[in-house]
Formats: C-alpha cells, sequence, structure tokens
C-alpha cells in the first residue's frame, strides 16, 4: 500500500503573509492540528480546494501547527507587558511555521510513512512532487520545485487500519491458529468458506509476536457462521469463535 | 372477551403473505418458526384467529415510503432482482446467459451474495409488505390515518406485535444479515414526516441493530437502545459502547455490548441498571421493541445464553416501560431467532401473552408438540453440531413441553465470574457516559446502604436539627416556602412547575426522579416552593457516584431552578439553606457543572458567562473551581468541578480526595 492510496488532497491551507489569528480560525472551525503553508498564487483560490491536476499543485512552504500557535499565544501574552511586538493574533505564519522537511511522495510505502511518523514524534506528513526548475542554468546550485500533493497524518492511517481490518463492513471475526506459520489450515479454510458463498472482508496474518501464537485473523461477511464452523470441525481445522477454542484434529 | 379488559387494545399484525419471506430450506431464518408461532397462538387459545378485535390489516410500503430510508437505486434493484431470471431475460429479448451475469453482478453489489441474504424471485414485494406492517403499527399507535380508523379512540390500539417484522440490518443502499427493507426505520421515518414525536427504539436482538442505527445516527428525535453480544467476535461487528450518535443526536444512541455466554442474571442485571434510566432522560412518545429471540442458548448464531426467563423479563421491562412513560403505546416487533421450533413459537407466544395481559399456561398444548417435535427432530442432529462448533456446551437434546424453560437444562458456564465482572464495567462506563449524574443517582446500580441510619443523621451529627426545616422567603414573583429533608410524602403532593425540566426534559418525569431522589435513603432533596405547592428550584445532596468511590464523607451538590423563576436570587437562597448543615465543615462538597444541562439558549448568554455564573453562585458558598480529570467534566472545556472542603476535614482525607481529581481513569473497559 502506497501513500496516495490514503492521503487527504482535499486541502485547506494558508499562505506565509496570513495572520495567525486567520490560521487559528482555520484550524479551529476545520478541528485541525495541521496547516501546510503554501506559495501565494495568483488569483484567490477558495478554500478547501481539491488539488487534481498538476498545474494547480501549490508551492510547499511549510507546515504550522496548533502547537506553534499556542506558544506563540502563550509567549505573548507572557511578554505583553514588557516589549512592542504585535499581539500574536497580528504575527504572520512565516514567523511560526516550520519548514517541514519530513516529507513522503505519494508513492512512499504506508510502513515507511507510519514508520517516520512514529520515529520523529510527528502527527502529520506532507505529501509531496519534487520537480526540477527549468529555469537553471548548468552549473547553477541544483534548484528544485517542491509541490504540495496531499497530507498523511496519523488519523488517517489508524482509519485505513481499522478499514484493513474490515471494521466498516458488516462481519465477523475468526482466529486461524497457524502451526509454526503453515498456511494449510487458512487455505482449507478459505476454500471451504469459497464454497459456502461466504464473503471475506479482510485477512490478516501477522508475524507471531511474543506470547501471541502465529495466527490468521479472517472477517467473514455473514451473520451465520454456524455451517462454516461445522464444516471447520469435521475437516479438523482449528479454529476459535467468542472465547471458544477448538484444538483441530481429525475426526470424519 | 369480557374477562380480558385490555385484549381489544393489543393487535396482533400477521399477514400470511409474510411467510413468502423465505430464502430456502437451508437458510437459517425459516418461515416455519412463523407458521409455528401462528400455530402456538391459536391451539393455546392465547389468540383468536376469528377475533378481529386482535387483528390489525398489514398493507405493503409503496415505494415513497421505502424512499424515506432506502435509495431509489437500490429499490430499483431490489425490483430487478425480484423477477425470475428466465422472464427477464424473455421480456428484454436478451440471452439469459448475459442476464445472469449483469443480475449476479447486481446482487453483488447491493448485498445479495448467495450467502447470507440471496436474491428471491418476489422479494421486494415481500420486504414491503413487511415493512408495511411495521408502518401500519406504528401509525395506528401514534393514531396517523394510515394505521386504519377506529369506532372510538377507546378502540384504538395501544400495543400491536408484528412478529415478522425487526429487519434490523437492512442499510440504505445494501441488504445485510437476512435483512431487505429496514422496516423499522421506514416506519419510524414516516411517523417523524407526519409529526414531531420522539421515538424510542429497543432492540433486544443478539446482533447490533445497525440498520436502525445508522438511520437515525444524527436524529436527537429517535433514541436507539441496543443490546447485543459484542461485535468483537459476532456479526455485524459494531455496537460499541462508544457508538453515541453524531452531530445533533449525539447521546441519542445507546449501544450495550456484552460478553458472549451472558446468562439471564448478568443480562437482566446490565438491562434493568440502564433502560429505565436511558428512557426516562429521553422521554420518549412511542416505544418499539424488537423482540429478537436469538439470545436464547439454543440458538445456532450466536452465544448469549438467555432462557425463556431472560427473555421474558425483556418484554416485561419494555412493556412497564410503555405505560410508565409513553401512556403504554408500544409496537414490538419479531427480529432473529433461529431456533425455528423450540424457542421462537414459545418466545413470541409469551411475548403476545405479556402484550395482551393474558396468564401464559404451563405447558404447551400437546397438539402442538406432536405436530412440531417430529419436524425439530429431523434437525436435531446438525443443531448438535452446531451448538458444539459454536462452542456451546451440547444443549440437551430434547423438545420443550412447558412455555418457560426448565432450570437444569442450562447448566452454569465456566467463566460466569469473570464474564458477570466484565458486563458489569461495560455497564458502569455506559452509565458515566450517557447518563446525566443527577438520573444516575435517582437510579442506583447497587443500593448502596450508608454506614449510618440514613443522611439525615450523617449530616446532623450533634443531632441538633428538626427534620425537613420549613423557612419562607420573599421573592420578586411573591413568597416561596423553603424545605429540606423533603420526604417523598411531600414530594409526592407537590407539583413541578412547567420550567423545571434541566435533567428529564420533561416537568412531569423531573417530578419522577425528584421522587426517586426522595425515597433514596443516600439523598438529601431540599426544595423551593409555592404556597400553592410548585416546585421551583431544588438542591439534592447525595454521595458521589463510582468516580469517588472510597470515600465517605464526598457529598455532590446538584442545583436546579425552574426557568420561569431566574434571575430571582432564588438558587443563591437555597443552597444557602440547603447547605446549613451541622456537619457542613466535615464533609468536602462539590458541584460538577455540565454544560449540556445548561439552559443557555433560554438566558441568551454563552457558555463560558454560564459558567461563571455557576462558579460565582457556588463561590457564596466557599467552593472553589478545580482542575479534574472526571470523564463527564473533562469532557468538554466548559464544564467546571466546584468544590468546597471542610475545615474539619483530615488532612489526609484532603490529599487522597486531591489526588482523586486527577487521577487516571479508572473505569478500564475491558
Amino acid at each position: 500500500m502506497i501513500v496516495s492510496e490514503i492521503m487527504i488532497t482535499h486541502l485547506v491551507t494558508v499562505t506565509p503573509d496570513d495572520s495567525l489569528s486567520h490560521a487559528a480560525n482555520l484550524l479551529r472551525q476545520h478541528q485541525f492540528h495541521h496547516l501546510p503553508v503554501v506559495k501565494p498564487t495568483h488569483g484567490l483560490k477558495p478554500q478547501g480546494q481539491q488539488y487534481t491536476t498538476h498545474s494547480s499543485w501549490p508551492a510547499l512552504e511549510g507546515l504550522v501547527t496548533s502547537h506553534d500557535i499556542d506558544l506563540a499565544a502563550t509567549l505573548g501574552a507572557e511578554n505583553s507587558h514588557t516589549n512592542d511586538q504585535h499581539p500574536w493574533q497580528e504575527r504572520r505564519v512565516a514567523e511560526v511555521m516550520n519548514r517541514s522537511i519530513m516529507r513522503v511522495t505519494p508513492t512512499t510505502s504506508v510502513a515507511a510513512a507510519a514508520q517516520m511518523l512514529v520515529e520523529q514524534g510527528l502527527n502529520c506528513l506532507p505529501v509531496v512532487e519534487y520537480e526540477e526548475a527549468l529555469n537553471t542554468e548548468p552549473g547553477e546550485q541544483h534548484d528544485e520545485h517542491v509541490f504540495l500533493v496531499g497530507l498523511l497524518t496519523r488519523s488517517d492511517l489508524l482509519i485505513e487500519f481499522a478499514r484493513t481490518l474490515g471494521a466498516f463492513e458488516p462481519g465477523m471475526n475468526l482466529h486461524i491458529p497457524l502451526h509454526t506459520g503453515n498456511p494449510t489450515s487458512l487455505a482449507k479454510m478459505l476454500l471451504l468458506a469459497a464454497e459456502l458463498h461466504i464473503k471475506i472482508e479482510s485477512i490478516i496474518v501477522a508475524p507471531p509476536k511474543k506470547g501471541v501464537p502465529h495466527a490468521a485473523t479472517v472477517r467473514i461477511g455473514t451473520i451465520n457462521p454456524a455451517p462454516l464452523l461445522v464444516r471447520l470441525q469435521q475437516a479438523g481445522i482449528p479454529y476459535s469463535f467468542a472465547d471458544f477454542q477448538f484444538e483441530g484434529g481429525t475426526h470424519g | 372477551m369480557d374477562d380480558r379488559p385490555n385484549l381489544s387494545r393489543s393487535r396482533l399484525a400477521f399477514d400470511q403473505g409474510e411467510l413468502a419471506y423465505d430464502f430456502g430450506p437451508e437458510h437459517p431464518m425459516k418461515p416455519q418458526r412463523l407458521i409455528a408461532l401462528m400455530d402456538l397462538l391459536k391451539t393455546s387459545e392465547l389468540w383468536k384467529p376469528d377475533d378481529k378485535q386482535c387483528q390489525l390489516p398489514i398493507r405493503a410500503a409503496t415505494i415513497e415510503e421505502l424512499k424515506l430510508i432506502h435509495s431509489e437505486v437500490y429499490i430499483t434493484a431490489v425490483q430487478l432482482l425480484s423477477v425470475p431470471e428466465e422472464i427477464d431475460a424473455f421480456r428484454n429479448e436478451i440471452e439469459t446467459e448475459t442476464t445472469h451475469i449483469i443480475m449476479r453482478e447486481l446482487a453483488e453489489q447491493y448485498g445479495f451474495g448467495e450467502g447470507d441474504t440471496p436474491a428471491l424471485p418476489g422479494m421486494h414485494d415481500v420486504s414491503a409488505l413487511i415493512t408495511g406492517g411495521t408502518l401500519v403499527a406504528l401509525s395506528a399507535v401514534m393514531g396517523l390515518p394510515e394505521g386504519g380508523t377506529f369506532d372510538s379512540e377507546d378502540e384504538r390500539p395501544l400495543h400491536v406485535f408484528h412478529p415478522a417484522g425487526g429487519l434490523h440490518h437492512a442499510q440504505a443502499e445494501r441488504a445485510s444479515g437476512f435483512c431487505v427493507y429496514n422496516d423499522v426505520s421506514v416506519a419510524i421515518a414516516r411517523l417523524l414526516e407526519e409529526r414531531e414525536a420522539k421515538v424510542l427504539y429497543i432492540d433486544f436482538d443478539a446482533h447490533h441493530g445497525d440498520g436502525v442505527q445508522r438511520s437515525f445516527y444524527d436524529d436527537p428525535r429517535v433514541m436507539t437502545i441496543s443490546l447485543h453480544e459484542t461485535g468483537r467476535y459476532l456479526f455485524p461487528g459494531t455496537g460499541d459502547v462508544l457508538e453515541v450518535g453524531d452531530g445533533l443526536g449525539r447521546g441519542y444512541s445507546a449501544n450495550i455490548p456484552l460478553e458472549p455466554f451472558t446468562e439471564d442474571d448478568s443480562y437482566i442485571e446490565a438491562m434493568n441498571s440502564l433502560l429505565p434510566p436511558l428512557v426516562i432522560s429521553f422521554a420518549p412518545d412511542v416505544i418499539i421493541s424488537n423482540h429478537g429471540c436469538d439470545t436464547h442458548a439454543w440458538d445456532p448464531l450466536t452465544h448469549l445464553e438467555l432462557t425463556l426467563s431472560g427473555i421474558r423479563a425483556q418484554m416485561r421491562l419494555a412493556h412497564q416501560l410503555a405505560h410508565s412513560y409513553c401512556e403504554g403505546r408500544w409496537v414490538a416487533v419479531g427480529g432473529g431467532g433461529y431456533d425455528a421450533y423450540r424457542v421462537v413459537p414459545r418466545a413470541w407466544s409469551m411475548l403476545w401473552a405479556e402484550i395482551s395481559d393474558q396468564t401464559l399456561p404451563e405447558h404447551l398444548p400437546e397438539e402442538w408438540v406432536q405436530r412440531w417435535r417430529p419436524l425439530w427432530l429431523k434437525e436435531a442432529e446438525l443443531e448438535e453440531e452446531v451448538q458444539v462448533a459454536l462452542g456451546k456446551a451440547p444443549g440437551v437434546a430434547s423438545f420443550p413441553t412447558t412455555f418457560l424453560d426448565r432450570r437444569e437444562d442450562f447448566p452454569a458456564q465456566s467463566r460466569r465470574t469473570t464474564i458477570t465482572r466484565s458486563n458489569s464495567r461495560t455497564v458502569a462506563f455506559l452509565r458515566q457516559l450517557l447518563l446525566p449524574s443527577t438520573v444516575r443517582k435517582a437510579f442506583p446500580s447497587t443500593q448502596r446502604i450508608s454506614p449510618m441510619a440514613g443522611i439525615f443523621d450523617l449530616l446532623h451529627i450533634r443531632g441538633s436539627q428538626t427534620p425537613s426545616r420549613i423557612k419562607t422567603i420573599e421573592s420578586p414573583a411573591g413568597p416561596l416556602l423553603l424545605r429540606d429533608f423533603c420526604p417523598p410524602s411531600l414530594v409526592e403532593r407537590l407539583v413541578p412547575d412547567s420550567g423545571l425540566h434541566a435533567f428529564a426534559r420533561l416537568p412531569e418525569r423531573e417530578h419522577q426522579l425528584l421522587l426517586n431522589l426522595a425515597k433514596s435513603p443516600d439523598c438529601a432533596l431540599a426544595l423551593a416552593h409555592t404556597p400553592e405547592g410548585e416546585i421551583v428550584a431544588q438542591v439534592t445532596l447525595a454521595p458521589g457516584d463510582d468516580w469517588w468511590d472510597g470515600f465517605e464523607n464526598v457529598y455532590e451538590v446538584t442545583i436546579e431552578v425552574s426557568s420561569n423563576w431566574r434571575r430571582m436570587g432564588i438558587a443563591h437562597k437555597i443552597l444557602d439553606f440547603a447547605l446549613e448543615l451541622d456537619a457542613l465543615e466535615d464533609m468536602i462538597l462539590f458541584a460538577m457543572g455540565l454544560s449540556w444541562h445548561w439552559d443557555t439558549d433560554n438566558l441568551k448568554i454563552s457558555v463560558h458567562r454560564y459558567r461563571e455564573l455557576i462558579a460565582r453562585l457556588f463561590g457564596s458558598q466557599s467552593f472553589e473551581e478545580f482542575a479534574t480529570t472526571e470523564p463527564d467534566i473533562s469532557m468538554e472545556p466548559g464544564n467546571i468541578l466546584l468544590v468546597r472542603v471542610g475545615k474539619n476535614v483530615d488532612q489526609l482525607v484532603v490529599k487522597r480526595f486531591l489526588d482523586r481529581l486527577l487521577s487516571t481513569p479508572h473505569l478500564a473497559r475491558w
């Protein structure tokens, strides 16, 4: 799975010259925690624009988070009586945003993006496309444009995780223990499901973890598991369902 | 019929046409279950086929009515799939093979695989008929013209039972879990189109009532409550406690997921500690209940392991709630239930007996047993195999001869203690999540006995006060009497002012709430009422709930002033009066300001302004604001916790209390 499959492309952006109060309002209004900062383009762009075509991608300047604004507001309040700085609401986005060096591209694998989020302690990654500038002279320093094409947040990852587990489809969960990782019992179970016209919503086979035996979790789209379970017992395929564990072994 | 006074106001909606809802002999949802039911009703003489007084004729729902819930394309797809392929191919002059492929794709797209809900010839008609049945039933009870005309208001049905209804999994654009059209959703939507009403849907089926919940997830006019086996394993997988509704409908969906192998006692306990308080705080006009009896231990699809005693408790509670809160308006629908011969006929005959106030005979009619036992015998062996495959103890392979189950046929589950505890935790969490604290107090989950004789003695340790003091105060709108420690007898004589509805939303229910508080040995109730006997304000002192467990002298103070009597300084006066206690300095008092109870619209002030008002009101009694992680308070920034620590309270207790304020929520979920 790659980033472009799960990223958000319906973006709300600010420009470096926007005021912090504008940014704070957007964050509150949309209940976001991050706003990408993009280079102003000619003409007014409506908010929440979907950037679909290449020509409409804006150039990425950075990222401003609710945390950045909180910090600016707190410091502003503390220093209000001593210096002549503008109130925080009037400061520019450019003053507090970060340049957001951590980025991914639409083809980055979701696993790599997840690792990046966790290891760097981030909640959000801009998804960008790079394009070499056409007007650079040979020998001049390598220059490239960075275009913002989407945003990937932890929530997107979690929702995708739940979707992968089949949580959004009506169905029920069945565990098939895999003895030393041998997928035979899973394969047999799937054949039986196909024979009984039972839809498979998701299959997860995770590598064994300490204390957790190797098993497949299969989400099947049926309200009536009995015919499948009876067949599993007849075939001696071990499974567990609703706290009950059938150990397997053949009889019949 | 004279010996059954209420029978004429209870009706059964059943049409032979509904038996066509048949997915084939192998399918668990057999029309035989309804045939066996009707046969049992007739042979046991609980229902007379020739008595028009206990029947409600039904009609099919129209396309327009179905469109209130289902999308037009879905309805069209169902209609297309209802026509046998050969006819369709013939009519459209295309090859059978092509039609087959098109139909297969169409079926897949809209949830009609070959598994649970196969597409069947004629299914549109029969599904529309079933939907119409529930629609007519609800309309009749609510007095809409669709429900038919009756000679007089006294003949209008009060309770209707529609056994074929309850297809609660059907979604707007998809068939699911044996359900094509969502009859309950359509019926409710039709009612709401006609008039404003508050509708309560209670789903006792072992599976989560996902379709109905989804239809009204953001609609505060419809509260859905579903008790079901947890979706951790079981179909459809939804129905978690945190599904509480969305937008305006937040708080109007309640889900009570129970552990597999729950059994009667734990089930009844969970049901009783959640349903009545939820119903009183919603104040519905009508109740629709789904009596899916797949909760029974013999059911081949689920693991809730109830017996018919547990199932009867559901029916009795629904009946009682309908009479207590909805003037009796109650529609019951069938729902799931897949032990077609041993469970469904008995369970739903029992439901009809409950609805029509008839006494259930002990034994099943011999004639009925003779007729249906052989049919069960044919499947008994397979049934046993299924029970084993589901992980249930093999049941007794016998056909029942009594309406109720025999206790000895249902041995206790091995993990009963663990399961009961786990369910109690779920219930405690839900009570925190869904019930206002006043309602929670009025319906305690466990009857806590004060260490001393009663709250009065506790609060008057020096024994200097007389019970229930009276004080007269002057207000701009006339004199008011203040009374503390109001006994139930006094509360019964008083009536609530029309503006007294902050916690139970309607003055009558608020009155009921006050009465419950007065009856509780743990609560002290102070009232302000007019000389004419109208309650205009109340202050309650009650022990802190589960969150404050472990403190003996921590009491919560709640205050409410009728919306017609605001801005007259009554709140200050009654609070001052209620807190004139001997033991005041020996106690820690706290008050929780929860912004969702605040009548900010009426007062035309912001939440934050209201918050200040409350802080100032309690500040006058030396309460101070404290930060806390208490789940209700931390749910919204507008909420506020105010605490008054008495001067004589032991410093260790104070420290423990302050620690508790910021402790991690200890209501671990599982």
